[in-house]
Protein backbone atom coordinates (compact mmCIF):
# COMPACT_ATOMS: atom_id res chain seq x y z
CA UNK A 1 0.00 0.00 0.00
CA UNK A 2 2.69 2.45 1.10
CA UNK A 3 4.39 1.57 -2.52
CA UNK A 4 1.50 2.17 -4.46
CA UNK A 5 1.05 5.36 -2.84
CA UNK A 6 4.37 6.22 -3.72
CA UNK A 7 3.18 5.46 -7.59
CA UNK A 8 0.72 7.69 -7.42
CA UNK A 9 2.91 10.57 -5.85
CA UNK A 10 4.84 9.96 -8.55
CA UNK A 11 2.54 10.02 -11.49
CA UNK A 12 1.34 13.26 -9.65
CA UNK A 13 4.97 14.50 -9.53
CA UNK A 14 5.20 13.62 -13.25
CA UNK A 15 2.03 15.17 -14.53
CA UNK A 16 2.57 18.80 -12.29
CA UNK A 17 6.23 18.64 -13.86
CA UNK A 18 4.84 18.27 -17.66
CA UNK A 19 2.22 20.87 -16.71
CA UNK A 20 4.99 23.21 -15.41
CA UNK A 21 6.99 22.52 -18.17
CA UNK A 22 4.05 23.13 -20.92
CA UNK A 23 3.21 26.43 -19.13
CA UNK A 24 6.99 27.09 -18.96
CA UNK A 25 7.20 26.79 -23.08
CA UNK A 26 4.09 29.28 -23.78
CA UNK A 27 5.43 31.70 -21.62
CA UNK A 28 8.90 31.20 -23.59
CA UNK A 29 6.68 31.84 -26.29
CA UNK A 30 4.91 34.63 -25.03
CA UNK A 31 8.31 36.65 -24.12
CA UNK A 32 10.03 35.24 -27.66
CA UNK A 33 7.16 37.51 -29.31
CA UNK A 34 7.30 40.70 -26.24
CA UNK A 35 11.08 40.81 -27.21
CA UNK A 36 11.52 39.74 -30.66
CA UNK A 37 8.35 41.24 -32.31
CA UNK A 38 10.64 45.15 -32.83
CA UNK A 39 13.10 43.06 -34.16
CA UNK A 40 11.01 41.37 -36.47
CA UNK A 41 9.16 44.14 -37.75
CA UNK A 42 12.68 45.30 -38.65
CA UNK A 43 13.72 45.74 -42.40
CA UNK A 44 17.20 45.81 -42.13
CA UNK A 45 17.22 42.63 -40.06
CA UNK A 46 15.54 40.93 -43.02
CA UNK A 47 18.22 41.99 -45.44
CA UNK A 48 21.02 40.85 -42.83
CA UNK A 49 19.91 37.61 -42.81
CA UNK A 50 21.12 37.33 -46.70
CA UNK A 51 23.97 39.29 -46.81
CA UNK A 52 25.53 39.38 -43.43
CA UNK A 53 28.86 37.65 -43.66
CA UNK A 54 28.38 33.61 -42.50
CA UNK A 55 31.39 33.08 -40.32
CA UNK A 56 30.12 36.17 -38.46
CA UNK A 57 26.18 34.97 -38.04
CA UNK A 58 27.76 31.33 -36.86
CA UNK A 59 29.76 33.26 -34.25
CA UNK A 60 26.39 34.73 -33.29
CA UNK A 61 24.90 31.72 -33.03
CA UNK A 62 27.33 29.81 -31.16
CA UNK A 63 27.93 32.61 -27.99
CA UNK A 64 24.23 33.17 -27.84
CA UNK A 65 24.17 29.33 -26.60
CA UNK A 66 26.77 29.83 -23.23
CA UNK A 67 24.92 33.04 -22.81
CA UNK A 68 21.66 31.54 -22.45
CA UNK A 69 22.76 28.87 -20.77
CA UNK A 70 24.22 31.38 -17.54
CA UNK A 71 21.21 33.42 -18.47
CA UNK A 72 18.91 29.75 -18.13
CA UNK A 73 20.94 29.08 -14.77
CA UNK A 74 20.35 32.56 -13.57
CA UNK A 75 17.06 32.99 -13.67
CA UNK A 76 15.31 29.40 -14.48
CA UNK A 77 13.24 28.13 -16.89
CA UNK A 78 11.27 26.13 -14.27
CA UNK A 79 12.72 26.82 -11.14
CA UNK A 80 16.75 25.54 -12.73
CA UNK A 81 19.13 24.60 -10.37
CA UNK A 82 21.81 22.58 -12.20
CA UNK A 83 24.16 23.70 -15.00
CA UNK A 84 22.03 20.48 -17.31
CA UNK A 85 18.88 21.62 -16.60
CA UNK A 86 20.03 24.96 -17.01
CA UNK A 87 21.25 23.77 -20.42
CA UNK A 88 17.98 22.15 -21.29
CA UNK A 89 16.07 25.27 -20.54
CA UNK A 90 18.65 27.33 -22.74
CA UNK A 91 18.18 25.38 -25.56
CA UNK A 92 14.30 24.77 -25.30
CA UNK A 93 14.28 28.98 -25.40
CA UNK A 94 16.54 29.01 -28.63
CA UNK A 95 14.00 26.04 -29.85
CA UNK A 96 11.14 28.36 -29.10
CA UNK A 97 12.58 31.77 -30.48
CA UNK A 98 13.79 29.68 -33.81
CA UNK A 99 10.20 28.63 -33.90
CA UNK A 100 8.63 31.39 -33.13
CA UNK A 101 11.08 33.71 -35.30
CA UNK A 102 9.85 31.31 -38.53
CA UNK A 103 6.27 31.33 -37.49
CA UNK A 104 6.12 35.17 -37.29
CA UNK A 105 8.49 35.65 -40.76
CA UNK A 106 6.01 32.94 -42.44
CA UNK A 107 2.68 35.09 -41.40
CA UNK A 108 4.48 38.55 -42.52
CA UNK A 109 5.55 37.09 -45.65
CA UNK A 110 9.24 37.43 -45.45
CA UNK A 111 9.73 34.41 -45.88
CA UNK A 112 8.16 32.23 -48.11
CA UNK A 113 8.49 29.07 -50.02
CA UNK A 114 10.81 29.27 -52.60
CA UNK A 115 13.31 31.72 -51.60
CA UNK A 116 16.75 30.33 -51.27
CA UNK A 117 17.21 28.39 -48.33
CA UNK A 118 20.17 30.44 -47.21
CA UNK A 119 18.16 33.49 -47.24
CA UNK A 120 15.19 31.79 -45.24
CA UNK A 121 17.41 30.10 -42.44
CA UNK A 122 19.59 33.43 -42.52
CA UNK A 123 16.64 35.43 -41.36
CA UNK A 124 15.05 32.95 -39.12
CA UNK A 125 18.68 32.66 -37.46
CA UNK A 126 19.31 36.38 -36.67
CA UNK A 127 15.94 37.04 -35.42
CA UNK A 128 15.99 33.78 -32.97
CA UNK A 129 19.09 35.14 -31.46
CA UNK A 130 17.02 38.21 -29.26
CA UNK A 131 13.61 35.87 -29.43
CA UNK A 132 15.47 33.61 -27.20
CA UNK A 133 16.61 35.83 -24.76
CA UNK A 134 13.35 37.54 -24.70
CA UNK A 135 12.05 33.49 -23.98
CA UNK A 136 14.18 33.06 -21.36
CA UNK A 137 13.27 36.15 -19.37
CA UNK A 138 9.32 36.01 -20.13
CA UNK A 139 9.50 33.19 -18.28
CA UNK A 140 10.91 35.34 -15.26
CA UNK A 141 9.19 38.33 -16.24
CA UNK A 142 5.49 36.65 -16.75
CA UNK A 143 5.72 34.26 -14.47
CA UNK A 144 5.88 36.31 -11.27
CA UNK A 145 5.87 33.17 -8.48
CA UNK A 146 9.11 30.54 -8.01
CA UNK A 147 10.94 33.97 -7.85
CA UNK A 148 12.04 32.88 -4.21
CA UNK A 149 14.20 29.90 -5.58
CA UNK A 150 16.17 32.02 -7.28
CA UNK A 151 16.78 34.38 -5.13
CA UNK A 152 18.06 31.62 -2.16
CA UNK A 153 20.42 30.11 -5.44
CA UNK A 154 21.95 33.68 -5.31
CA UNK A 155 22.54 33.81 -1.13
CA UNK A 156 24.43 30.27 -1.88
CA UNK A 157 27.22 31.73 -3.57
CA UNK A 158 30.27 33.09 -1.69
CA UNK A 159 32.74 33.67 -3.62
CA UNK A 160 33.27 36.95 -4.48
CA UNK A 161 34.84 37.34 -7.73
CA UNK A 162 31.75 34.92 -9.16
CA UNK A 163 29.20 36.47 -8.38
CA UNK A 164 31.09 39.98 -9.55
CA UNK A 165 32.08 38.29 -12.65
CA UNK A 166 28.27 36.94 -12.77
CA UNK A 167 27.48 40.80 -12.43
CA UNK A 168 29.05 41.70 -15.32
CA UNK A 169 27.91 39.04 -17.50
CA UNK A 170 24.17 40.12 -16.91
CA UNK A 171 25.31 43.47 -17.81
CA UNK A 172 26.54 41.98 -21.13
CA UNK A 173 23.41 40.03 -21.69
CA UNK A 174 21.49 43.48 -20.93
CA UNK A 175 23.70 45.60 -23.66
CA UNK A 176 23.76 42.99 -25.96
CA UNK A 177 20.07 42.37 -26.19
CA UNK A 178 19.02 46.59 -26.52
CA UNK A 179 21.91 47.10 -28.86
CA UNK A 180 20.88 44.10 -31.00
CA UNK A 181 17.47 45.98 -30.97
CA UNK A 182 18.97 49.43 -32.04
CA UNK A 183 22.09 48.09 -34.53
CA UNK A 184 20.68 46.72 -37.30
CA UNK A 185 18.76 50.56 -38.39
CA UNK A 186 20.69 52.66 -40.49
CA UNK A 187 19.80 55.49 -37.95
CA UNK A 188 23.36 54.18 -35.50
CA UNK A 189 24.93 55.22 -38.40
CA UNK A 190 23.62 57.90 -39.57
CA UNK A 191 23.21 59.43 -36.00
CA UNK A 192 27.08 58.86 -35.08
CA UNK A 193 28.12 61.13 -38.69
CA UNK A 194 25.89 63.62 -37.50
CA UNK A 195 27.15 64.18 -33.78
CA UNK A 196 30.18 65.94 -33.49
CA UNK A 197 33.22 64.43 -30.94
CA UNK A 198 31.43 67.29 -28.54
CA UNK A 199 28.13 65.34 -28.73
CA UNK A 200 29.91 62.33 -28.23
CA UNK A 201 31.90 63.17 -25.13
CA UNK A 202 28.45 64.38 -23.67
CA UNK A 203 26.66 60.92 -24.55
CA UNK A 204 29.35 59.30 -22.65
CA UNK A 205 29.04 61.02 -19.69
CA UNK A 206 24.79 60.79 -19.97
CA UNK A 207 25.53 57.33 -20.33
CA UNK A 208 27.50 56.55 -17.10
CA UNK A 209 25.18 59.07 -15.24
CA UNK A 210 21.73 57.26 -16.24
CA UNK A 211 23.56 53.77 -15.76
CA UNK A 212 24.39 54.51 -12.38
CA UNK A 213 21.11 56.39 -11.45
CA UNK A 214 19.03 53.37 -12.98
CA UNK A 215 20.76 50.95 -10.10
CA UNK A 216 21.21 53.11 -7.28
CA UNK A 217 19.68 56.30 -7.55
CA UNK A 218 15.89 55.51 -8.86
CA UNK A 219 14.38 52.96 -6.52
CA UNK A 220 13.01 50.83 -8.94
CA UNK A 221 12.40 47.02 -7.93
CA UNK A 222 15.07 45.20 -7.85
CA UNK A 223 17.21 48.37 -6.94
CA UNK A 224 20.77 47.98 -5.46
CA UNK A 225 21.40 49.26 -2.16
CA UNK A 226 25.42 50.60 -0.58
CA UNK A 227 25.61 49.66 3.25
CA UNK A 228 25.68 52.83 5.23
CA UNK A 229 29.10 53.91 5.18
CA UNK A 230 30.19 53.08 1.77
CA UNK A 231 30.82 56.41 -0.62
CA UNK A 232 28.68 56.27 -3.91
CA UNK A 233 32.10 56.23 -6.23
CA UNK A 234 32.85 52.88 -4.64
CA UNK A 235 30.37 51.34 -6.96
CA UNK A 236 30.76 53.75 -9.48
CA UNK A 237 34.11 52.44 -9.40
CA UNK A 238 33.32 48.95 -8.93
CA UNK A 239 30.02 48.45 -11.00
CA UNK A 240 29.05 51.21 -13.07
CA UNK A 241 32.19 52.09 -14.91
CA UNK A 242 33.05 48.16 -15.71
CA UNK A 243 29.41 48.08 -16.61
CA UNK A 244 30.08 50.79 -19.04
CA UNK A 245 33.18 49.66 -21.04
CA UNK A 246 30.96 46.13 -21.01
CA UNK A 247 28.14 47.90 -23.05
CA UNK A 248 30.51 49.61 -25.14
CA UNK A 249 32.40 46.47 -25.70
CA UNK A 250 29.67 44.48 -26.73
CA UNK A 251 28.39 47.59 -28.90
CA UNK A 252 31.43 46.86 -30.82
CA UNK A 253 30.68 43.32 -30.90
CA UNK A 254 27.16 43.73 -32.74
CA UNK A 255 28.49 46.34 -34.93
CA UNK A 256 31.30 44.22 -36.04
CA UNK A 257 28.91 41.19 -36.47
CA UNK A 258 26.47 43.50 -38.41
CA UNK A 259 29.34 44.65 -40.86
CA UNK A 260 29.08 48.22 -39.77
CA UNK A 261 32.62 48.52 -38.59
CA UNK A 262 34.40 47.59 -41.87
CA UNK A 263 36.49 50.17 -43.84
CA UNK A 264 35.88 52.51 -40.97
CA UNK A 265 38.17 54.76 -39.09
CA UNK A 266 39.28 54.40 -35.62
CA UNK A 267 37.58 57.56 -34.86
CA UNK A 268 34.27 56.63 -36.75
CA UNK A 269 34.17 53.21 -35.15
CA UNK A 270 34.35 54.59 -31.43
CA UNK A 271 31.66 57.09 -32.57
CA UNK A 272 29.25 54.24 -33.23
CA UNK A 273 30.23 52.25 -30.30
CA UNK A 274 29.44 55.47 -27.60
CA UNK A 275 26.08 55.91 -29.93
CA UNK A 276 24.97 52.21 -29.59
CA UNK A 277 26.72 52.20 -26.02
CA UNK A 278 23.61 54.50 -24.82
CA UNK A 279 20.94 52.12 -25.60
CA UNK A 280 23.47 49.78 -24.38
CA UNK A 281 24.13 51.28 -21.19
CA UNK A 282 20.37 51.12 -20.21
CA UNK A 283 20.33 48.04 -21.11
CA UNK A 284 22.93 46.57 -18.91
CA UNK A 285 21.29 48.82 -16.06
CA UNK A 286 17.82 47.29 -16.76
CA UNK A 287 19.50 44.01 -16.63
CA UNK A 288 20.91 44.31 -13.23
CA UNK A 289 17.94 45.66 -11.90
CA UNK A 290 15.68 42.82 -13.90
CA UNK A 291 18.21 39.65 -13.48
CA UNK B 1 6.39 42.00 5.53
CA UNK B 2 7.91 43.81 2.60
CA UNK B 3 7.69 42.14 -0.21
CA UNK B 4 10.21 43.63 -2.69
CA UNK B 5 13.22 43.66 -0.03
CA UNK B 6 14.54 39.99 -1.22
CA UNK B 7 14.87 41.25 -4.38
CA UNK B 8 16.68 44.48 -3.34
CA UNK B 9 20.73 43.80 -3.30
CA UNK B 10 22.74 44.81 -1.86
CA UNK B 11 26.35 45.46 -2.64
CA UNK B 12 29.18 43.65 -0.51
CA UNK B 13 31.23 46.08 2.08
CA UNK B 14 34.45 43.97 1.76
CA UNK B 15 34.46 43.77 -2.00
CA UNK B 16 37.26 41.43 -3.80
CA UNK B 17 40.48 43.00 -5.00
CA UNK B 18 39.77 41.92 -8.19
CA UNK B 19 36.47 44.51 -8.47
CA UNK B 20 38.73 47.15 -7.64
CA UNK B 21 41.26 46.31 -10.62
CA UNK B 22 38.63 45.87 -13.08
CA UNK B 23 37.01 49.34 -11.54
CA UNK B 24 40.28 51.18 -12.23
CA UNK B 25 41.30 49.60 -15.45
CA UNK B 26 37.50 50.57 -16.70
CA UNK B 27 37.96 53.73 -15.40
CA UNK B 28 41.53 54.24 -17.51
CA UNK B 29 39.89 52.97 -20.21
CA UNK B 30 36.96 55.30 -20.52
CA UNK B 31 38.87 58.25 -19.81
CA UNK B 32 41.27 57.47 -22.00
CA UNK B 33 38.56 57.40 -24.87
CA UNK B 34 36.75 60.77 -23.45
CA UNK B 35 39.97 62.34 -23.91
CA UNK B 36 40.96 60.93 -27.13
CA UNK B 37 37.57 62.03 -28.60
CA UNK B 38 37.68 65.60 -26.42
CA UNK B 39 41.14 66.02 -28.40
CA UNK B 40 39.63 65.06 -31.84
CA UNK B 41 37.04 67.73 -30.87
CA UNK B 42 39.89 70.66 -30.10
CA UNK B 43 42.48 69.58 -32.80
CA UNK B 44 40.84 68.54 -36.03
CA UNK B 45 39.15 71.02 -37.65
CA UNK B 46 36.15 70.21 -40.09
CA UNK B 47 37.04 69.67 -43.46
CA UNK B 48 34.40 69.49 -46.26
CA UNK B 49 34.66 65.74 -48.19
CA UNK B 50 37.19 65.50 -50.85
CA UNK B 51 37.01 62.29 -53.24
CA UNK B 52 39.97 60.21 -54.56
CA UNK B 53 38.70 57.47 -56.71
CA UNK B 54 41.34 54.45 -57.23
CA UNK B 55 40.46 51.60 -59.79
CA UNK B 56 40.89 48.29 -58.19
CA UNK B 57 40.02 45.67 -61.14
CA UNK B 58 38.29 44.90 -64.42
CA UNK B 59 36.19 41.44 -64.47
CA UNK B 60 34.60 39.94 -67.45
CA UNK B 61 30.82 39.81 -66.49
CA UNK B 62 27.89 38.37 -68.27
CA UNK B 63 26.53 41.54 -70.62
CA UNK B 64 30.27 43.11 -70.36
CA UNK B 65 32.35 43.92 -68.01
CA UNK B 66 32.32 45.63 -64.20
CA UNK B 67 35.16 47.89 -63.10
CA UNK B 68 35.81 48.20 -59.37
CA UNK B 69 36.54 50.76 -57.73
CA UNK B 70 37.51 52.48 -54.25
CA UNK B 71 36.44 56.04 -53.32
CA UNK B 72 38.33 57.44 -50.58
CA UNK B 73 37.24 60.78 -48.40
CA UNK B 74 40.19 62.98 -47.28
CA UNK B 75 37.90 65.22 -45.53
CA UNK B 76 36.91 64.78 -42.02
CA UNK B 77 32.76 65.36 -42.74
CA UNK B 78 30.86 62.56 -43.78
CA UNK B 79 29.10 62.65 -47.16
CA UNK B 80 25.80 61.12 -47.63
CA UNK B 81 24.51 60.08 -51.27
CA UNK B 82 27.54 60.27 -53.01
CA UNK B 83 27.11 60.09 -57.03
CA UNK B 84 30.07 58.35 -58.65
CA UNK B 85 30.14 58.19 -62.88
CA UNK B 86 32.74 56.48 -64.53
CA UNK B 87 33.65 57.37 -68.34
CA UNK B 88 35.13 55.24 -70.61
CA UNK B 89 37.36 57.14 -73.01
CA UNK B 90 38.56 56.29 -76.39
CA UNK B 91 40.85 58.85 -78.44
CA UNK B 92 39.27 61.39 -76.56
CA UNK B 93 36.01 60.67 -77.08
CA UNK B 94 33.50 59.59 -73.88
CA UNK B 95 32.27 56.25 -75.51
CA UNK B 96 29.92 55.34 -72.39
CA UNK B 97 29.11 56.25 -69.24
CA UNK B 98 28.09 54.12 -65.86
CA UNK B 99 26.63 55.53 -62.93
CA UNK B 100 26.05 54.45 -59.25
CA UNK B 101 25.22 55.82 -55.81
CA UNK B 102 27.03 55.61 -52.23
CA UNK B 103 24.84 55.93 -49.22
CA UNK B 104 27.45 57.22 -47.22
CA UNK B 105 31.12 57.53 -47.67
CA UNK B 106 32.35 58.14 -43.96
CA UNK B 107 35.23 60.98 -43.35
CA UNK B 108 38.63 59.51 -43.13
CA UNK B 109 37.50 56.64 -44.55
CA UNK B 110 36.66 54.70 -47.97
CA UNK B 111 33.69 52.74 -49.57
CA UNK B 112 34.10 50.30 -52.62
CA UNK B 113 31.49 49.92 -55.72
CA UNK B 114 31.44 48.24 -59.33
CA UNK B 115 30.61 50.21 -62.25
CA UNK B 116 29.24 48.06 -65.22
CA UNK B 117 30.42 48.89 -69.47
CA UNK B 118 29.30 47.30 -72.38
CA UNK B 119 32.44 47.84 -73.72
CA UNK B 120 35.61 46.13 -73.12
CA UNK B 121 37.75 48.90 -71.05
CA UNK B 122 40.76 47.42 -72.45
CA UNK B 123 42.88 50.10 -74.83
CA UNK B 124 40.47 53.24 -73.53
CA UNK B 125 41.13 55.10 -70.07
CA UNK B 126 38.39 54.55 -67.35
CA UNK B 127 38.07 57.58 -65.54
CA UNK B 128 35.71 57.83 -62.41
CA UNK B 129 34.75 60.69 -60.35
CA UNK B 130 32.25 61.85 -57.54
CA UNK B 131 29.61 64.28 -59.23
CA UNK B 132 28.00 65.42 -55.95
CA UNK B 133 27.14 64.75 -52.34
CA UNK B 134 24.54 65.86 -49.27
CA UNK B 135 25.61 66.44 -46.03
CA UNK B 136 24.07 63.75 -43.94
Amino acid sequence: MVVGDGRQNERRQIDADADRLLKGVARGAAGALIFGLPMLMTMELWFLGFYMERYRLLILLLANLPLLVVLAHRIGFEETFTWSQALRDAVIAYGIAIAMSAAVLTLLGIAKLGMPPTDIVGKIVIQAVPASIGALLGRSQLGGEDQSSSAGDDQNENDFSTSYGRELFMMAIGALFLSLNVAPTEEIILISYKMTPWHATATVALSILVMHAFVYAVAFRGAHQLTVGTPRWHALIRFTLPGYVVALLMSLYVLWTLGRLDDTTPAQILMSAIVLGFPGAVGAAAARLIL
Amino acid sequence: MTVTSKSRSTESTQPHWLEWLVGAVSAVLIIAMTGWIAGEAILHQETAPEFRVENLATQVVKDGFRVEFEIFNDGTSTAAAVKVRGELIRGGQVTETAETTFDYVPGRSSSRGGLFFSQSPAGGDIRIRALGYTEP
